[in-house]
């Protein structure tokens, strides 16, 4: 009797430089600690059966990050959760987890928005403010973004969708951003910078919300799935 | 770890080396009652994961309530710049504090070419290189490991160093210092101390004599201290404590794995082999035991691959069961069996077969050299029929990829012999032609090292090819190799040269290998660290040539850097198997044949030790 079950976890300060291979791995040896019963992959190499939403930057933090995991025997959620947190290293934590209905799309095929924390110490939030409004005038913001294949120019303005957040924390300006992620459109960390105008290496970056956006509606792939955003 | 490095970690590569937090890292309070010991591995976190030893000693020292031990690596290249730039001392990665700060800094010998990064991480710990130059205050700085077995050329680093297994040896060594620690007793009181402990040499107790420029031997400063220091060995593997957890790296480290140690020591006697000579003599450990082991390991790691090492695994009497057990027990969770060194013979293909049902990548054999007269020179007890029906059985098998490791420059060579490697790898492919069942292509991997003599071998005395040489054999067999179906490689003869003066070094090397830190050569074996050219001025400043250290023939008669140094097999043994070398006659492995006399079980008190063939088998 098999069931997938999808949770939501936490990527924290103790493990944030690893790298999203890293993640898989550590994820890995957690489950083969805690004992998860796991569907296996056929073939040569067997690997547990298990999806993630989009790889995070090295550097970064999350606490909204989703990996679908396939069992072969039916288990509570609750009870799953409890298990696999005795045994995640430290930073890695499940906050909420629930049994998948048959047919539901993949993450990677749903989500297409991200909801970025971005805490900059060295940032005047008038400033910020300024930038975010004189971005809100043009539609485009065009650069050169470096693949595997070569550059190619990207219009970044139509990625941002909104800033939702620009305050005052203590001694840093707190700016959240809503921007698209996945295949369809990507924004990458260092481009938000670009964007707002502060160096992605001395932010601290963390990721709060992963959502299937439909038109200005923003749904989160577990829980309550009524609309939790709206632009 | 050291919060100083936060703000460094977006800049370097690999920032994970550095952050700590791994499941099973131990993170014990700093009390003034504990001992407390950086086990300092002299190369990046990448490499010195995999060193079974320090976990092995990580695992006893924590495990004791009055002491505590914690990893220390050394950063690469891009951190240590910024380290130094912003004046952060290296830290251990636990607690985050100085190395400094430690009562105890143990360094691992693994080879000669990390000599220079312990000197670079004591520079960046900011603990004074020379143990003249240390103070109360200053922690211990001990080694251990392979190369203590010539330690000479760090003679004028080390407070004290460790000869033989570790296990037993760090007890007591705790025990002094801990003493020691709340007595204050002065340091070179302390070193006294250490001094009676048996397996443990204090170099600054000692006075080399040189006459003309030829090492004369050592001079005991006190009447109290043995002229030998012989190494600690235990009689019984299984009354040693092994670890029921390790540390689990988040980031690539090498073999990153469940690793038990199925036997220790090996009795083949290659004569050019050092870890044949001083892991003397052989000890299995019980299946059940390991049984034990690996279940635990499995568990608190998570692992998906468990390791059976050992000098030889296939050596092991009851491999068989003990493969077939263990992958019966886990084949049902993803996780794998290996075993790292499999000598060449056909019950090893049996093995790997048994152990890669699935996956066939490759398979690895070591002949060591081209023809049956030099393998019997080498004592490397093949023949070219076990060769034959190795090979072939492998590509019936399935396998289409044979790795085969030679070595040049080895004693007694002739064009002969280099023709014979060539011959051998085309013979291994037209086999590959002839039995394989499998749909690829067969390959040959010829892997080539140069011959590097090392001290406490038979071959000790025999000076190593020059470098030109060596070139000249490499493009010798360059041109005989060139082949589609066959791909080869060499070690390069810059880092064997180096490799072997200083595995036959003398203290006058300490200047040297200063000069070379000063110099900016660190990572020497890292492909593309080394600095060749400054290792020769740094020789030439020290007025020392290496030539004379890495290719001269030395007198079976005169007297060695490492004699004092003894991991019990007698001298007189080996120059025995070194007059038997040069009239190619083999000496059989005393475990199925006739003692050799080779002295450790006199000496030492010891036995080989087997386990009985189980019913299972």
């Amino acid at each position: 009797m098999t069931s997938t079950i999808r949770f939501q976890f936490t990527k924290g300060q103790e493990v944030r430089f690893l790298s999203h291979l890293d993640l898989v791995r550590a994820m890995e040896r957690a489950i083969r600690r805690a004992g998860l019963p796991m569907a296996y992959s056929e073939g040569f190499s067997p690997r547990p059966i298990m999806s993630y939403s989009f790889a995070l930057p090295v550097g970064v933090m999350s606490e909204a990050e989703y990996a679908d995991f396939r069992l072969v025997e039916d288990w509570d959620p609750a009870y799953f959760m409890e298990q696999f947190n005795k045994h995640l290293p430290p930073g890695l934590r499940v906050l909420h987890a629930e049994r998948l209905p048959e047919g539901t799309p993949a993450l990677m095929s749903e989500i297409n928005a991200a909801l970025w924390r971005i805490r900059l110490p060295q940032a005047e939030q008038v400033a910020v403010e300024k930038r975010w409004q004189e971005l809100q005038a043009v539609d485009s913001f065009v650069v050169e973004r470096q693949t595997k294949q070569g550059s190619r120019s990207v219009n970044l303005r139509p990625l941002l969708f909104g800033v939702p957040r620009i305050a005052r924390e203590g001694e840093a300006v707190e700016v959240h951003c809503l921007a698209a992620v996945g295949n369809q459109g990507n924004l990458r960390v260092e481009e938000l910078g670009l964007l707002l105008g502060f160096d992605s290496a001395q932010a601290l970056i963390t990721r709060i919300g992963q959502f299937k956006k439909v038109g200005s509606a923003y749904y989160p792939p577990l829980g309550n799935r009524g609309c939790t955003w709206t632009e | 770890m050291d919060k100083r490095l936060v703000p460094l970690l977006p800049l370097v590569t690999k920032p994970a080396r550095y952050t700590n937090s791994e499941v099973n890292a131990q993170h014990k309070e700093w009390t003034e009652d504990r001992v407390t010991m950086a086990l300092a591995f002299p190369d990046i976190y990448d490499v010195g994961m995999a060193h079974l030893g320090f976990k092995i000693l990580y695992a006893l020292i924590n495990s004791r309530p009055d002491a505590l031990a914690e990893r220390v690596y050394a950063p690469w290249v891009d951190m240590q710049q910024l380290m130094i730039e912003r004046g952060i001392p290296l830290t251990a990665l636990e607690s985050g504090r100085d190395v400094a700060d430690f009562d105890l800094v143990g360094f691992t010998l693994q080879h000669e070419l990390s000599y220079t990064n312990i000197l670079k991480m004591l520079d960046l710990a900011g603990i004074p290189r020379r143990t003249q130059d240390r103070r109360e205050g200053d922690p211990l700085v001990l080694a251990g490991g392979p190369c203590a077995f010539n330690v000479e050329p760090l003679a004028d680093f080390f407070d004290f160093v460790v000869l033989g297994e570790g296990e037993e040896v760090i007890q007591e060594i705790l025990d002094v210092v801990k003493a020691a620690k709340q007595s204050r007793t002065p340091r070179q009181e302390t070193l006294r101390e250490l001094a009676r402990l048996k397996g443990v040499y204090v170099p600054s107790f000692y006075r080399p004599v040189y006459d003309s420029g030829r090492f004369q031997g050592l001079e005991p400063l006190y009447p109290d201290l043995p002229a030998r220091i012989e190494k600690r060995v235990a009689r019984d593997l299984g009354s040693l404590p092994f670890p029921e957890e390790f540390v689990v790296p988040y980031t690539e480290v090498i073999h990153d794995r469940v690793m038990v140690e199925i036997l220790r020591g090996c009795t083949r006697g290659c004569r050019f082999c050092q870890a044949g000579m001083i892991y003397r003599p052989v000890r299995e450990r019980d299946p059940e035991q390991l049984k034990e082991q690996v279940a635990k390991l499995v568990s608190s790691t998570g692992y998906d691959e468990i390791s059976l090492s050992s000098l030889s695994s296939g050596d092991y009497t009851q491999i068989r069961s003990l493969v077939k057990d263990l992958i019966a027990a886990y084949r049902g969770c993803g996780v794998t069996v290996s075993l790292p060194s499999l000598r060449l013979d056909s019950f090893a293909v049996e093995l790997a077969d048994e152990i890669q049902k699935a996956r066939k990548t490759g398979l690895t054999f070591a002949p060591e050299a081209g023809t049956q007269r030099l393998r019997d020179v080498i004592n490397k007890n093949v023949t070219d029929q076990d060769l034959k029906e190795v090979v072939q059985a492998a590509f019936q098998a399935g396998w289409h990829r044979i790795k085969l490791y030679f070595m040049i420059g080895l004693p007694t060579e002739t064009e002969a012999d280099l023709d014979g490697i060539a011959e051998l790898a085309h013979k291994v492919l037209a086999w590959g032609r002839e039995f394989r069942t499998s749909r690829k292509r067969p390959e040959v991997t010829v892997s080539m090292a140069s011959f590097v003599p090392k001290p406490h071998t038979p071959f000790q005395w025999r000076g190593q090819d020059s470098l030109e040489t060596l070139r000249a054999k490499q493009e010798y067999l360059r041109e005989r190799l060139r082949h589609p179906g066959i791909q080869f490689s060499f070690h390069e003869v810059e880092h064997s040269f180096l490799e072997a003066a200083f595995a036959r070094g003398d203290r006058r090397l300490g200047a040297v290998l200063e000069r070379a830190v000063d110099l900016g050569c660190q990572f020497d074996s890292w492909g593309d660290e080394l600095r060749f050219d400054r290792w020769l001025q740094a020789f030439r400043e020290a007025g020392l040539d290496p030539v004379d250290y890495a290719q001269r023939s030395l007198d079976p008669e005169e007297a060695l850097p490492w004699d004092h140094l003894s991991p019990g097999v007698d001298k007189k043994f080996l120059v025995r198997e070194w007059e038997l070398a040069q009239q190619a006659i083999p000496t059989p492995d005393c475990r199925w044949d006739r003692c050799t006399l080779c002295g450790v079980c006199f000496n030492l008190q010891v036995a080989n030790r087997l386990t009985e063939v189980g019913s299972g088998d």
